[in-house]
């Protein structure tokens, strides 16, 4: 059944982009929309949409640099880490679920390194790699989605997102721990 | 709130390298002038005329752990060693310090003068059986400042990264939304965004559900859900802008926004293609294991953001900023005033 669902969806995923390009395009073709035309002037706008952003990544990942060349991880780690062995989430896997909201790059080395060590079939393999894939990278997202339109004020976005984060991570401890648990 | 937690990042931060430093310092992590006993492997014994010469240094792990109180080196090291005599008759050393060679060394070398290599100075320096072996006290360079010098690195690289991500989108950026774009003229858009509108006018009320911003919404999450991400942020950043020509208050993101927002940063994907490889490279049995128990977590977390990007919407300190608020409270006070 998960074998069927993985062939499918894999397959949907490689085919989707070249289908997509062909339906819409072909599409307009059928419907005498000047495809050529229409498309280089819809595609003007990538430039100035990627150039737009440049300001409000750049804020965003100097200040998580700081943050991560700074080893402030480790000590968030002790801080938190009494309240993480409550409720059976081992503390190796701590700093992955700190990362996963600021840095992608920076979490996928830290769950390449806790399969290194561990193996990717235990319980610290799986709980990280299913962490990685429960969420995805909070600030990053919010830096390109809404430097894209200008937006300073960002209201309550970012609680939400953490919140969402937050959720994520605890659901990974969940059912892993109900599926592989010791 | 991103005001707070953003400078909290930059400050903690510099407190934090500022405080590892003091701590490194106070525990002379690095054995700052103190001297380590070594071997060094010569192939042919050095003359007492030669100006420099180079061989093999030989730590047992046990010695270098104790040295450093560490345990980090799992067998004995070997790095290939210069040293050279001054006039003065003072030698120095330069040792390469590669990928073999265990922490603190590495961390050392990487703040060394000069890069990926320690230099050092030679206390003393004895041969043995006829000039083959070289029984030596190291005292390596003074190591100081190491998370500092990390945190100035980090600004100047990820400040650069910031750029080059960015610039790697224009590419992708401009094609789908060349795509999009005739898609739209071609009235695509408006099928697609037909279909879903019973689901859309839940999520994001404050959205008129024929306005071609659901559209790019539903095919951004579409090409999320099936980890299409070079397809997807092109359209996301597509819907943003449709958002935005309904937001009365530029600079201010609306609820409608937000709620995209949420949703995109809960990262539901069927199958999470990063992880699965990652797990297959590290020799796993069933990478793919970790579909179900992703797709769980991760509805978790779109769960629990949309609950919480509606119930914080009505917050009096986020509410407040509503563009689409203070957009009917100035047209209700225009209307009474062109009334009276």
């Amino acid at each position: 059944m998960a074998d069927i669902f993985k062939t499918v969806i894999t397959l949907v995923s490689i085919v989707a982009i070249p289908l997509l390009i062909f339906l819409f395009l072909g599409w307009g073709f059928v419907k005498k929309v000047k495809v050529y035309e229409v498309f280089v002037e819809g595609a003007k706008d990538g430039f100035h949409t990627a150039v737009r952003i440049i300001p409000y990544l750049v804020a965003m990942l100097f200040a998580i640099g700081i943050f991560r060349a700074s080893g402030a991880m480790e000590l968030l780690v002790s801080l938190l880490s009494p309240v993480t062995n409550l409720i059976g989430m081992p503390a190796e896997t701590l700093p992955m679920a700190l990362m996963r909201p600021l840095s992608g790059s920076g979490s996928l080395g830290i769950m390449t390194e806790l399969m290194k060590v561990h193996g990717p079939d235990s319980f610290i393999g799986v709980l990280a790699s299913t962490m990685y894939g429960s969420t995805e990278t909070t600030f990053y997202v919010l830096a390109v989605y809404f430097g894209s339109v200008q937006v300073k004020n960002t209201r309550h976005a970012l609680p939400a997102g953490l919140i969402a984060d937050l959720f994520g991570m605890l659901g990974a401890v969940f059912i892993c721990r109900v599926l592989f648990g010791i | 709130m991103l005001n707070y937690v953003w400078i909290g990042l930059i400050v903690i931060g510099i407190f934090a390298a500022v405080g590892n430093d003091l701590k490194d310092d106070l525990r002379n992590t690095y054995r700052n002038g103190e001297s380590l006993k070594a071997t060094v492997l010569v192939e042919k014994t050095p003359s007492a005329l030669q100006e420099s010469w180079e061989g093999e240094m030989v730590i047992p792990a046990n010695d270098f752990n104790e040295f450093y109180g560490v345990t980090s080196a799992a067998k004995e090291i070997r790095l290939p060693v210069k040293i050279t005599t001054a006039t003065t008759g003072e030698s120095s050393l330069l040792l390469n310090v590669n990928t073999a060679a265990p922490e603190p060394w590495r961390t050392m070398a990487k703040n060394a003068t000069s890069k990926d290599n320690l230099t050092g100075t030679l206390r003393s320096i004895r041969f043995e059986e006829e000039g083959k072996r070289a029984l030596v006290e190291i005292v390596f360079e003074p190591i100081r400042f190491v998370k500092i010098r990390a945190v100035t690195q980090a600004t100047l690289d990820y400040a650069s990264t910031a750029v080059n991500i960015a610039l790697g989108l224009i590419g992708i950026m401009a094609l789908w939304l060349g795509v999009m774009k005739v898609a739209e003229e071609a009235g695509m858009i408006r099928i697609v965004t037909r279909l879903l509108t019973p689901v859309t006018k839940r999520l994001f009320p404050e959205v008129p559900p024929d306005h071609p911003a659901v559209g790019s919404i539903v095919m951004n999450l579409a090409a999320n859900m099936l980890g299409l991400s070079n397809a997807a942020t092109p359209m996301g950043l597509k819907a943003m802008e449709e958002l935005n020509k309904l937001n009365p208050k530029l600079g201010t993101a609306t609820n409608a926004m937000c709620t995209f927002l949420v949703i995109n940063t809960s990262g539901l994907v069927l199958i999470p293609a990063t992880a699965i490889a990652v797990r297959a490279a590290a020799g796993s049995a069933n990478p793919g294991m970790i579909i179900g128990t992703s797709i769980f977590g991760a509805s978790c977390a779109t769960i629990a953001g949309l609950i919480a990007v509606k119930l914080l919407q009505r917050m009096p300190r986020f509410k407040k900023d509503d563009p689409d608020l203070q957009r009917t409270a100035e047209g209700a006070m225009r209307k009474e005033e062109a009334n009276g």
